[in-house]
């Protein structure tokens, strides 16, 4: 990466802002095979499929967010309480199926909507009562975990049955053989219906973004609030719409999460934000506003997940890891910065 | 240029005149001397062969189109950039400054037209802002208000130290930054735009201590726009064309026509173009009435088609306000808007941009455009519905032809429609908020001093524009405080005081001297003095 860094440094001198952009884009994605390679050399079991659908299925929690993240960060937000509004999402939707008997599909509905709700109230603070994001956000963080904790007795709930666990431990285009003593063996593990459903959302939400006038005032909100507004733009609405995304992702986070563990968690999710934040911010998103991709994110996701599994693999106590990610968040903000000055 | 007496050994100010290695001012009295400057950045050359020098006691003007090499003229002198090529002789050394910090030590002070203050700090905080006179550990408070107040009486200027900056008027920011450049013991003064936010009267107060810092010893530098304003303080005046030198002149000895046409390499023949569109007896939009508790009250004006109205006044008087109260960006406690003989209500700007009122902020970057995106996205921001399906999916073919379509119109400059608008000169920013607002045919569009900051050439091109919508039937409101700009474009002129109109003039009968008195609360008076 650092080789990467040096050759960006030196060419943006004389670069237009748009190869910059380019050279941004190849040096995240660029690091991301550096990772990648290191990885694959110092572990064998690291480049095979297995894994990589295993990385898949860690990235989606933090890509999921990370998106929502992302159109909050561009209007010049920022949402603390995805962590917490996941958990919650979860247990809500744990609780409808095992307490209320709602069909599995409905009770994540309802969880999904717990979470739009949390977004809603977040964009409400916002843009009526005018709280910072920070602080609007932080009290939800708070709140939702406390509800989530309440109504659960703080106590894990399981027994959900084998259908709750469908939607987060199921694949798409499974193929086992059963073998002539009987036993099966995996020849293609399939791709994981959670991996599927960050694929399609990430898609739809970076069309939304490049591609709708709602997408273009999500920008231009970032940009200046105020000649938005002079423009006729509904900045309230547009700032709402991002929460309640966030909120909405954070729901079905949870809802995908909880599904995995087949047991719905009210702690689950804690620092999930954090996570969120950083894989938008490795991608390049900008705090300031008015400037992020959703393929910057998902290169950001992909570098956190990477980094998680393969250092791992490599028997990386969880404290490094800490610190190594501490450090990439470091830097790559850095070499934005590089890019951005001048 | 016979200056006032100079005291350069001991003056009021307390500049000291460090003999630099026994050659006090040999270089033929000149404080500041720069000789071929150059300075090339990748791909653009911003200077070359630049001259320019500077005498204790004398206010030696810049002059010259945005993007001739003024800014960058001064970063150089103020150690911002470092020249590619040249010399820089500062009482009588070579000199090149590192930093703004090493020129400031050596009394060189720059006051940017973004004036550089922190706004919830006090005045006195803001003048020793990092340099705070220390007992130990702590602020020495009383010291520091008691230099602070020496700095600003040193102005006659009536402001508090203690008064925090945010609640002060533009004018009065510049006169703290004034402070703060004395409180340096600066020599050399570098002054940005200074009064392109000021109103008549705040440009007098600083003229007159602008006359006082030169007979002090310090000389200034005075970049600005605004010629017409320049024969009463300056002495000499230097045109740069393209980053190159192209002549210094004594003022006295030179015109304000000769110096345009140096500026912009041919002769202009007129800084207003011929009006072109006659106004009718109909009324596009009629206020009655309008109020806003303690900001304005009972505004009413009438504009007709094909008609120019000009708001006058002083800065605060309330113009401002009106326009964006009709606009709905400020709520109205009372009053009508009618336009084209419909009475309006409107409660947001998206209300007003709907019913076809425009309004272009006297503020471009900070409400105008989106600066950091690119031309034709600012262009259609407006008018999204009309360059996307019923999806909300933007129809980008279109949205390209639109932007190229405005481009061409309004004759904007500009490498591509992809350029970040933050990248253009300040008229092409300007044309880019006009063609956002014909593209979403507004029929009455609010010009908040349109020209501000933006260089003669391109003015031209806007006041030709304006008359232009005129002519078809849109109705322009232009709201300036420069007063030649009044009546060299207006029909009409409504003059605001303190937040009421006191007249509204016929633009042909009045004069400069007529509008002042009204926008100084004496119009009245007058009429009866006539009557």
């Amino acid at each position: 990466m650092a080789e990467i860094t040096e050759v960006s440094k030196q060419k943006s001198v004389s670069l237009s802002d748009r190869q910059k952009d380019i050279i941004q884009k190849f040096a995240a994605l660029g690091s991301l095979f550096v990772l990648i390679s290191v990885f694959s050399f110092t572990s064998s079991a690291f480049f095979t499929i297995d894994n990589g659908m295993t990385v898949a299925l860690q990235v989606t929690s933090i890509a999921l967010l990370g998106i929502g993240a992302t159109c909050v960060i561009i209007t010049g937000g920022i949402d603390l309480s995805v962590g917490s509004v996941l958990a919650l999402s979860g247990v809500v939707a744990a609780l409808a199926v095992k307490d209320y008997g709602t069909p599995v599909w409905l009770g994540m509905i309802i969880g999904i909507l717990t979470g739009s709700l949390c977004g809603w109230i977040n964009g409400f603070v916002v843009t009526r009562l005018r709280l910072p994001p920070f602080i609007a956000t932080l009290g939800m963080m708070l709140i939702a975990r406390g509800v989530a904790l309440q109504i659960t007795g703080a106590r894990a709930v399981s027994g959900l049955g084998e259908s709750f666990g469908e939607l987060g431990n199921g694949s798409f285009l499974r193929v086992v053989n059963i073998g002539d003593d009987g036993f099966p063996t995996v020849v293609f593990p399939g791709i994981p219906y959670p991996v599927i459903l960050m694929v399609v959302i990430a898609v739809a939400v970076s069309f939304m973004l490049n591609r709708s006038v709602l997408g273009r005032h999500i920008y231009a909100v970032g940009s200046n609030p105020d000649a938005a507004r002079l423009s006729g733009v509904n900045v309230s609405r547009i700032v709402s719409f991002t929460y309640v995304l966030s909120g909405t992702l954070a729901g079905l986070t949870g809802c995908v999460l909880m599904s995995r563990l087949v047991t719905a968690q009210p702690n689950e999710g804690v620092m999930y934000e954090l996570d969120a934040i950083a894989s938008a911010v490795i991608g390049g998103t900008s705090l300031i506003g008015g400037v992020g991709t959703i393929s910057g994110t998902a290169i950001g996701a992909f570098v956190i997940g990477i980094l998680r599994n393969g250092l791992n693999m490599n028997g990386v106590s969880a404290f490094t890891q800490q610190i190594i990610i501490g450090l990439v968040i470091l830097v790559t903000v850095w070499i934005d910065q590089l890019r951005n000055r001048r | 240029m016979e200056s006032r007496p100079v005291e350069p050994r001991e003056s009021v100010l307390g500049v000291a005149t460090t003999s630099t290695s026994g050659l006090p001012d040999s270089n033929a009295g000149f404080l500041l001397r720069l000789d071929n400057i150059s300075k090339e950045f990748p791909g653009v050359r911003a200077l070359s062969n630049v001259h320019f020098d500077l005498r204790r006691g004398e206010v030696h003007a810049v002059c010259g189109e945005n993007g001739a090499g003024k800014s960058t003229l001064m970063k150089i002198i103020s150690g911002v950039y470092q020249p590619s090529g040249g010399t820089i002789v500062y009482k009588g050394e070579e000199r090149r400054f590192s930093s703004t910090r090493e020129s400031e030590a050596a009394g060189i002070a720059i006051i940017h037209q973004e004036l550089n203050l922190v706004p919830h700090l006090s005045v006195a905080e803001n003048i020793y802002l990092a340099r705070e006179p220390r007992r130990g550990f702590l602020v020495d408070r009383k010291k520091l208000r008691a230099d602070a107040k020496r700095c600003l009486d040193r102005l006659g200027v009536d402001i508090s130290p203690d008064a925090p900056v945010r609640g002060l008027s533009v004018a009065q920011c510049q006169m703290v930054e004034i402070a703060k450049a004395l409180s340096l013991d600066a020599e050399v003064l570098i002054m940005d735009e200074p009064t392109s936010s000021l109103t008549e009267q705040e440009t007098r107060l600083l003229f007159k201590v602008i006359r006082d810092l030169k007979a002090s010893g310090v000389g200034i530098v005075y970049i600005s726009h605004r010629l017409d304003e320049m024969a009463e303080i300056v002495d000499r005046v230097t045109v740069l064309r393209d980053g190159r030198y192209i002549a210094t002149d004594d003022f006295g000895a030179t015109s304000i026509d000769a110096i345009v046409s140096k500026m912009v390499g041919r002769s202009l023949e007129e800084k207003f173009p011929d009006r072109t569109s006659v106004p009718s007896d109909e009324i596009i939009l009629s206020a009655e009435g309008l109020s806003r508790a303690g900001v304005f009250r009972d505004v009413s004006f009438t504009l007709r088609r094909g008609e120019i109205l000009g708001f006058a006044g002083l800065m605060g008087a309330g113009r401002t306000e009106v326009a964006r109260a009709i606009f709905g960006a400020d709520p109205l406690d009372a009053g009508t808007v009618t336009l084209h003989g419909q009475a309006l209500s409107i409660t947001s700007p998206r209300d007003a941009i709907s019913a076809g009122i425009a309004y272009l902020s006297e503020d471009r970057k900070a409400q105008g455009l989106a600066i950091k995106m690119p031309v034709d996205v600012n262009m259609t921001l407006a008018n999204m519905e009309a360059v996307s399906n019923g999806f909300g999916l933007i129809d980008f073919g279109k949205h390209a032809r639109i932007a190229k379509e405005y481009i061409d119109l309004l004759n904007i400059r500009t490498p591509s429609i992809k350029q970040p608008v933050r990248l253009l000169s300040g008229g092409n920013q300007q044309k880019i908020i006009i063609g956002k607002w014909l593209f979403r045919k507004s029929k009455v569009l609010f010009f908040d001093e349109p020209t501000r900051g933006i260089d003669v050439g391109a003015k031209l091109a806007i006041y030709r524009i304006m008359d232009e919508l005129a002519t078809e039937g849109i109705g322009v409101v232009l709201i300036s405080s420069e007063l030649p700009e009044i009546l060299g474009m207006t029909d009409r002129v409504a003059v605001f005081h303190q937040g009421r109109i006191t007249g509204v003039l016929e633009t042909k009968k009045t004069d400069q001297e007529e509008i002042m008195r009204y926008a100084s609360g004496y119009g009245r008076r007058n009429e009866e003095r006539h009557g």
